[in-house]
């Protein structure tokens, strides 16, 4: 990307109250997209990922989580210390200058800190608040709390991944951390769009367990309709009722391939392929509902060969043929042997004063006349106190020296 | 519950009243639908006889005739016309399409419509589109040596990297890809934003511009302690049954109660605070259950070094994995929470419907399904905005629902030309 493209957001500035990952994800969308993010922290409320997965356990400096990198890329840093007046002011200064805050503490946690939403409409006419948690600021269990992977259980997520035969296998990361930023994003966007139309700001109320229930709606509108209670399908599709549709273990260890047979040309492909034309002649395979009532021995046969067979070599071979295929990629063959997200420039590299140079995870969109920004990693903590409370903020080099003094900032 | 306005119901507008979008294709009906439900003029562009999700369960009654249930949740608040944009009078008329809205949802293969003369490469031509904004949205992304890869829900999850994090402690077993399409939620998730930021800057006096979102990419940037994990340390995340992927063998968090429902313990159970582990023992002690709990050695391992009495830590989590193993979900659930635990419960899609606290948030819209008698209770959308309602505007549109309102009342055909078209299968 050019760097002289212009950022979408550029001229946005939002107050960054978020922590963990899911408020982070979406100030990080934000931030890549050019709005001028400032990350609010202080002892008391730290952005606890700056201590997740810490290149040097025994090193004491805040500023060494990749992970805490990779979420906060591109955003600024102040340390206003809210139980001091003066940097109580500082933070209303900066609420003043922004367009939105996002925080994403446990409901009524933000409104104790002394920001309730009529106070910030008193600071902030035109300020939009979005908060994100686990059930929303409104309803009886307002004050129940999440993580990813309670949130995931309490929507039905958790219970939509498995085997038929087993416990729920659920999500092996905070899924739901990722949506409610993706979404938290969005209702960012909206409101300023609303804003710009109408002049009105207001608060955006998320809530992370919807974040999942809206991708179970399929479900839930079948036990309505149908009366049908969820069941678990595996890897297979139940609707439309294709086979084969599944995982199949390949050469290696603990390698697997994901095929997706869509239709009779695909399965005839599949076949030549993997040398088993007998399969294409045998009576219980001869057509989508007959493979699919014979799916236990479809899956088997299937399995049998593509064992002996190397996963991305076979990959190559069915793609070549028009068969949707997909090594189940680690990693490691993501960043190092993804041709496509190399060629789109995916993982682009930015520097950081203590971790170094890395690579980044990009924003999956190109723009044709703009760009998205990797410039920099995640900011020292307090890296920009000086220059967002004399730049921004007003503050003569005097005052910012006194507010150090009393450790306001 | 302060600080927002109850909604005043559906006299107010969307956050996105007044933008036009049109939507093709068979992978961006999320990105539309959300665009819809927030107020924005969505029509859906489908073949003739209708796009892909129409056809695909499950269906009113088990019947394939009857309307999709699928279809439904993705298509409310849009208007539906017919067009087949191969037949030239039909590539006219999508060209006319373009020209009356903001937006464009383009979720065709990459080359389909840039083929026909009605892509992107033909819209950035034309002068009078320079304010129109296209957002691509296919698998691979415009771009790239496997653009035109073939792809599926599975095959995206798998290539992504997702399913390597999400099965079983048992690595005999496969890679798991959770239901409900996620390739395209999160995809087209992204792709609001992208519409939203480009739109921002058309505002601003830019031109509009293509938005090229790529699935596998959206896909890749959804793995969350994955990237990190290689990127610093150069370790894979190995799957685990129930909680998070990671270098190393973790606790178990997830136990199945006395009354057949499994719970999620956060953190393997383990509180994180005194007042926690106090009313953790209490609830225990009233079934008997709390064994050798109270010994002040465990409550002081809560509160250090987390890798410092592994064996004690693992008794701590073993009784408690116990106990809740023999209390009903619900309870555990319930009681957990009023003490400040973040457990959850391992609810299927459906149980939500009965629990209040979703009704107390107006999260579910009460809206007909074409076919079905009377209303359901559709699953809305994940943000309250407490001045300018996301909600449902319109039930979903039947196949063509909107031809005569939309070619005829908004782009002036006659009905004589309308039956044409009809007669001949442009529309």
């Amino acid at each position: 990307m050019p760097p002289d493209l212009p950022l979408p957001l550029d001229g946005i500035r939002v107050t960054d109250f978020s922590w963990i990952v899911a408020g982070p994800q979406a100030t990080r969308i934000l931030a890549d997209l050019g709005a001028d993010v400032v990350k609010v922290e202080n002892e008391s409320y730290l952005d606890s990922m700056r201590i997740g997965l810490r290149q040097d356990p025994k090193n004491p400096s805040l500023n060494r989580s990749g992970f805490h990198s990779n979420l906060s890329r591109n955003k600024r840093s102040i340390t206003a210390n809210l139980f001091h007046p003066k940097g109580r002011e500082a933070v209303e200064r900066l609420l003043a200058a922004s367009d939105v805050v996002i925080e994403n503490f446990s409901a009524g946690a933000f409104g104790r800190m002394g920001f309730s939403w009529e106070r910030l409409q008193e600071i902030n006419p035109s300020l939009i608040y979005v908060s994100v948690s686990g059930f929303g600021h409104v309803g009886r269990d307002a004050s129940y709390t999440t993580w990813g992977p309670s949130a995931q259980a309490i929507s039905g997520a958790t219970a939509m991944s498995g085997l038929a035969d087993q416990p729920p296998a659920g999500w092996g990361f905070s899924y739901l951390d990722h949506s409610a930023g993706y979404y938290a994003a969005i209702a960012a966007l909206m409101a300023l769009h609303h804003r710009a139309r109408t002049g009105e700001a207001q608060h955006v109320d998320m809530s992370q367990i919807e974040c999942g229930m809206v991708v179970s709606a399929v479900p839930m509108l079948d036990y309505q309709i149908n009366g049908r209670s969820y069941e678990c399908v595996g890897n297979r599709s139940r609707y439309p009722a294709t086979a084969p549709h599944n995982t199949y273990p390949c050469a290696g260890d603990d390698r697997w391939i994901a095929i997706a047979v869509d239709d009779e040309a695909q399965w005839a492909a599949l076949c030549e392929v993997l040398g088993l034309a007998a399969l294409c002649d045998d009576s219980r395979f001869t057509d989508m509902a007959s493979r699919k009532a014979h799916e236990d021995a479809l899956d088997e046969a299937l399995a049998a060969v593509t064992c002996e067979r190397e996963p991305f070599e076979l990959m190559l071979e069915l793609q070549e043929r028009g068969v949707p295929t997909g090594v189940c990629q680690r990693t490691d063959d993501k960043q190092e042997r993804d041709p496509q997200l190399a060629e789109r420039g995916f993982y682009p590299t930015a520097p950081h004063e203590e971790l170094g140079e890395h690579r980044y995870e990009g924003l999956p969109m190109q723009f044709s006349k703009a760009r998205w920004r990797m410039d920099r990693g995640a900011p020292l903590l307090g890296e920009h106190n000086h220059a967002v409370l004399t730049e921004l903020l007003g503050y003569s080099d005097e005052e910012f020296a006194n507010m150090l003094g009393e450790l306001a900032i | 519950m302060s600080g927002t306005d109850e909604s005043q119901g559906d006299a107010l507008p969307g956050p996105l009243e007044g933008l036009r979008v049109i939507e093709i294709g068979d992978l961006g009906e999320v990105a539309g639908k959300l665009l819809a439900d927030a107020g924005a003029d969505v029509i859906r562009v489908e073949p003739p006889g209708g796009g892909r999700s129409r056809r695909v369960g499950p269906f009113i009654d088990d019947d394939p005739g009857q309307p999709s249930l699928l279809h439904a949740s993705r298509n409310t608040s849009k208007r539906a016309v017919t067009l087949d944009v191969r037949q030239a009078p039909g590539l006219e008329l999508w060209r006319r399409l373009v020209g009356r809205v903001d937006v464009v949802i383009d979720a065709t293969a990459p080359t389909f419509l840039d083929e026909l003369g009605g892509g992107w490469e033909w819209a950035e031509s034309q002068p009078e589109l320079s304010g129109c904004v296209w957002c691509s949205i296919s698998p691979f992304g415009r771009t790239g040596p496997r653009r035109d890869w073939a792809a599926s829900d599975l095959v995206q999850l798998a290539l992504g990297g997702p399913m390597m994090s999400n099965g079983y402690d048992d690595h005999s077993l496969p890679p798991i890809r959770p239901e409900g399409e996620h390739s395209i939620a999160v995809s087209n998730e992204y792709a609001v934003s992208g519409v939203l930021a480009a739109l921002w800057m058309r505002n601003a006096g830019h031109s509009g511009q293509l938005v090229d979102v790529s699935i596998h990419e959206a896909v890749s940037a959804t793995t969350e302690g994955a990237f990190p994990n290689w990127e610093y340390f150069g370790r894979l995340v190995q799957r685990q049954t129930g909680r998070h992927a990671a270098p190393d063998p973790t606790a178990a968090w997830q136990y199945l109660a006395s009354d057949g429902q499994y719970v999620c313990l956060i953190n393997g159970g383990l509180p994180r605070g005194n007042s926690a582990w106090d009313g953790l023992l209490d609830w225990m002690d009233e079934h008997d259950a709390a064994g050798d709990l109270r010994d002040g050695q465990y409550q002081e391992l809560l509160f250090s070094d987390p890798r410092a009495n592994p064996e004690g830590r693992r008794h701590v989590a073993n009784t408690i994995g116990d106990f809740v193993q023999s209390r009903p979900a619900e309870e555990v659930y319930r009681r957990s929470q009023a003490l400040h635990f973040a457990w959850g419960i391992v609810r299927r899609p459906e149980q939500n419907l009965d629990d209040p606290h979703w009704e107390d948030r107006g999260f579910f819209w009460q809206g007909e399904v074409p076919g079905v008698e009377g209303t359901v209770r559709y699953p809305g959308a994940p943000y309250r905005f407490t001045k300018s309602p996301v909600r449902l505007r319109r039930r979903p549109p039947l196949v063509g629902e909107h031809n005569h309102e939309v070619y005829v009342g908004e782009l002036g055909l006659t009905s004589g030309e309308l039956r044409g078209l009809l007669e001949s299968g442009v529309v």
